[in-house]
């Protein structure tokens, strides 16, 4: 009897010494309150070495959790990190909403030009519709091309095309038998804004926003990338394209066989022709944030939502490119140049404007009818020419590139 | 005797665990009032930029008035131009009255609360 009160009171005082360590052991919290949330997060306790995703998320204002979930008062790793949203990437499109949304962020109205999770959604790179619907009918599942499937069901947002559909149902390949519309659900569906990306560094991208918005591409895919940026270079387009395609009689991807090591070879297939503005600029100097992000309508070609040509920027014989002198101060100009400062733009300033109404905020006329461009991801400074006055030999109705490649594509 | 050297060690142990648990201290909120001291050091047409409170202190004419310097769109601390007010994250801008001139923000800069104490001090209020 006495031994056992011994023992029981050595266990006791063991139990309480032991207690005592790991308390003591215990990180010292890194208090952080973010204005945006005032609450406190103690995150930073062990990211302190993190560096700021950008200059409109600062963390003392957003601090960690407002975008990435978590427990924000935990100090253990794994406690903190159980709730976190789509792991270490919030903007993956399960959890966008969640992560990036809100009236004054990513999903408020169009008029504020604050809606860019709702038109992704219905984005060519989000839906893959077109390319589901071209199965679907190639092995006789659908009677035509219309576009009736996405990736997840989705509506179309602020309709304006009425040639598109209202909405997609999300695609089932659970309930189809036929082989071939297996295999492409199988090999196929990697190229869309929901899916992890092909292996290999220099396929190497993000879901959801991070996709395009934090450059990855070439990089070590075991190392953090903790950026966000709408300077965004053709090498992260390229994680997607131009780095193979899709073997239909196969249903498997075939990467491109050459391995370039410079911009010249490396931009496009070897197969594609190119003038030197395609593959000195990047591919956000020229495509629109509606080309690249959705417009709200559903379609399912690239030609659908794909309209710049040669002549925005150039003109024609005939037309000078169109422009547009900035009165308002919320021009969304302004703000796309405040977000990425390669150009010093103001109200008053004239710049070049898309047959859509796109502001081309990077590009503005010079006073001796040349243009200058600044390069989103390059801040490089170009200067060009518009198409009238010149000998060009172009007819007016052939403005796609293709007939540009004619006389100005480059050799390699 | 060992079993009472052994209670009365944990005990001890168990007290002092007592003590840190209870003496705990949460994190401090952020303070509503700052004490700007006396009136004075903030002569007329002065603008003072008070880090702590994010905030400015303006002395006009018609006495003192504050402005938050926290930004209604999104929290980020305005910066002081030429102008007036801009938000580094953003690009709001407001003129020297804290008046919204451009978004994203939709909102005024927030006017806050100067008390003059009877012994001429400043008080500011930061409360919502």
């Amino acid at each position: 009897m006495k031994l056992a009160t011994v023992i029981s009171s050595a266990v006791l005082l063991l139990a309480l010494v032991a207690s005592w360590i790991i308390q003591d052991r215990q990180l010292k919290p890194v208090a952080l309150t973010p204005t945006l949330t005032g609450q406190v997060e103690y995150c930073l306790t062990c990211h302190t070495d993190l560096s700021q995703i950008s200059t409109s998320h600062p963390v003392e204002t957003f601090g960690c959790v407002r975008c990435h979930g978590g427990e924000r008062l935990a100090l253990n790793a794994d406690l903190a990190h159980s709730t976190m949203r789509g792991g270490a990437n919030p903007s993956d499109l399960a959890v966008v909403e969640a992560s990036c949304g809100g009236s004054d962020c990513h999903s408020g109205a169009a008029g504020n030009y604050r809606d860019h999770i709702q038109r992704v959604q219905t984005s060519l790179q989000t839906t893959y519709a077109g390319a589901i619907a071209q199965i679907l009918y190639t092995f006789g599942a659908q009677a035509d091309l219309k576009p009736r499937y996405g990736i997840q069901a989705v509506e179309a947002r602020e309709k304006t095309d009425p040639n598109t559909p209202d909405a997609l149902l999300a695609f089932d390949p659970s309930k189809l038998r036929s082989p071939g519309i297996l295999e492409f659900a199988e090999n196929c569906l990697t190229c869309h804004l929901h899916t992890e990306s092909l292996p290999g560094s220099q396929t190497y991208r993000f879901t959801g926003c991070a996709a395009c918005h934090s450059p990855t591409t070439g990089g070590d895919p075991e190392q953090i990338v903790h950026r966000l940026t709408t300077a965004i270079p053709y090498t992260q387009c390229n994680a997607c394209h131009n780095r193979g395609n899709y073997d239909l009689r196969s249903m498997t991807f075939q990467t491109r066989s050459d391995a370039p090591t410079d911009r010249l070879h490396d931009y496009y297939q070897p197969i594609a022709q190119f003038t030197r503005c395609e593959y000195t600029l990047d591919c956000v100097d020229c495509h629109t944030r509606q080309e690249a992000m959705g417009d709200g309508n559903i379609y399912s070609k690239k030609k659908d939502i794909q309209y710049i040509q040669c002549k925005t920027c150039h003109g024609t014989l005939t037309e000078l490119p169109k422009t547009t002198t900035i009165t308002d101060p919320n021009d969304l100009a302004l703000r796309q140049a405040f977000l990425n400062p390669v150009i010093d733009l103001k109200v008053g300033d004239t710049i070049l404007v898309t047959d859509k109404g796109e502001p081309l905020w990077n590009i503005r006329p010079l006073s001796d009818g040349t243009y200058e461009m600044f390069g989103k991801a390059s801040g490089q400074r170009f200067t060009f020419r518009s198409v009238k006055g010149t000998a060009c030999q172009q007819k007016v109705d052939q403005q796609e590139s293709r007939y540009c490649h004619e006389c100005h594509a480059v050799q390699r | 005797m060992t079993t009472k050297i052994l209670l009365a060690i944990s005990g001890l142990i168990g007290l002092g665990e007592l003590a840190r648990f209870l003496s705990f201290q949460p994190d401090p909120l952020p303070p509503e009032q700052y004490d700007l001291g006396a009136a004075d050091q903030y002569p007329p047409g002065s603008h003072s930029v008070i880090s702590e409170a994010r905030a400015i202190l303006l002395h006009s004419p018609d006495g003192f008035s504050a402005l938050s310097l926290v930004c209604p769109h999104l929290g980020c601390t305005l910066k002081q131009d030429q102008d007036g007010y801009a938000c580094p994250c953003h690009g709001s801008k407001f003129d020297a009255n804290g008046n919204l001139k451009n978004g994203p923000a939709n909102k005024p800069m927030r006017a806050l609360q100067v008390e003059t104490t009877p012994n001429n001090r400043l008080i500011l209020h930061t409360e919502t």
